[in-house]
């Protein structure tokens, strides 16, 4: 009965305007509750599938976090969507953000032992001799490209694509070995690949052609 | 040496979608917000951002996070 009183009362009632009023220091208690609750019941409907175990202390955690984040970036909140949205995208983040830490940690506590990726494929491939009849045209372009790209790419650029594609770390946690941050290590890889389209298009060698031959 | 073939093909694979206006992961976020707001609200958020969408057909951590933001926000009803 009496639902649409119900609803009013929802997180989902406050304007831009009143959450800006009401969070902005000293924030309004009943403001901080709601929003608390608000990220509590998003993250779990976002989360549930990748947490196996504890997803109530896991998003509890989470959302106490993502609450402190918000408060501090409030003034950067500019309106372009409901206040609520913009708070979620938030704690959304973060959530991930950890869980794929921690998926890492696991995966290389497991690895630990046995694996090496700094010395797995690379080596091996680098060393692989053709044979005869295999070193034909298409082959040395292969090793063309491969030339230009040892040319064209920083260390920097090498390590992460290393990490990211051999290693498959995710970029969140290759910012974190990199002591960088997501974007950056996005823009790192962009500019790799940029360098080398503009170098193929110089050499005149077509991506497609290359990868034809692989 | 930390280059191979394994990252060549991959990255040679990326070059026809390479352009230098793509957004990057901070782009991205900054309007993730506003993009799922016009997706909820039936308006044509592909074609009002094209750059958000052709990061999160390229970016899978964002891709993953923008997901799970619109089933949260479906879930609060907060568009409907
Ligand atoms: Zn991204």
């Amino acid at each position: 009965m009496f639902n649409w009183f119900k609803k009013r009362s929802s997180a989902a009632t406050y304007t831009n305007e009143e959450w800006i009023q009401h969070l902005t220091p000293p924030p309004l208690e009943a403001a901080i509750l709601k929003l608390r609750s608000f990220l509590l019941n998003g993250l779990k409907a976002a989360l549930y599938k990748n947490v196996d175990r504890g997803l109530d202390d896991f998003v509890q955690d989470i959302a106490q976090d993502a609450l402190l984040k918000i408060l501090d970036k409030l003034d950067t909140f500019r309106g372009e969507s409901k206040f609520t949205t913009w708070a979620m995208k938030i704690a959304v983040r973060e959530g991930y953000t950890e869980l794929r830490k921690k998926r890492y940690q696991d995966i290389s506590l497991e690895q630990h032992s046995s694996y090496h990726p700094e010395n797995k494929e690379a080596v091996e491939i680098e060393h692989e001799q053709p044979g005869p009849d295999q070193l034909t045209h298409e082959s040395m372009m292969v090793q063309k490209v491969m030339k230009i790209m040892e040319e064209e790419l920083t260390d920097k650029q090498q390590k992460v694509l290393q990490h990211l594609m051999i290693e498959q770390v995710p970029m969140t946690v290759v910012a974190e070995i990199m002591d960088s941050n997501r974007n950056a290590m996005y823009k790192l890889v962009h500019d790799a690949r940029l360098k080398l389209k503009n170098r193929l298009e110089v050499e005149g060698i077509s991506p497609e052609e290359v990868l034809e031959q692989m | 040496m930390t280059l191979n073939k394994e990252i060549l093909k991959k990255l040679v694979s990326a070059i026809p979608m390479t352009h230098p206006d793509e957004l990057g992961c901070g782009d991205c976020f900054e309007q993730i917000n506003e993009f799922a707001e016009m997706e909820l609200l039936g308006k044509s958020a592909e074609k009002a951002m094209p750059l958000v969408r052709e990061h999160l057909n390229r970016c899978g951590e964002c891709r993953e996070e923008y997901q799970s933001l619109l089933k949260a926000l479906k879930k609060l009803k907060i568009y409907s």
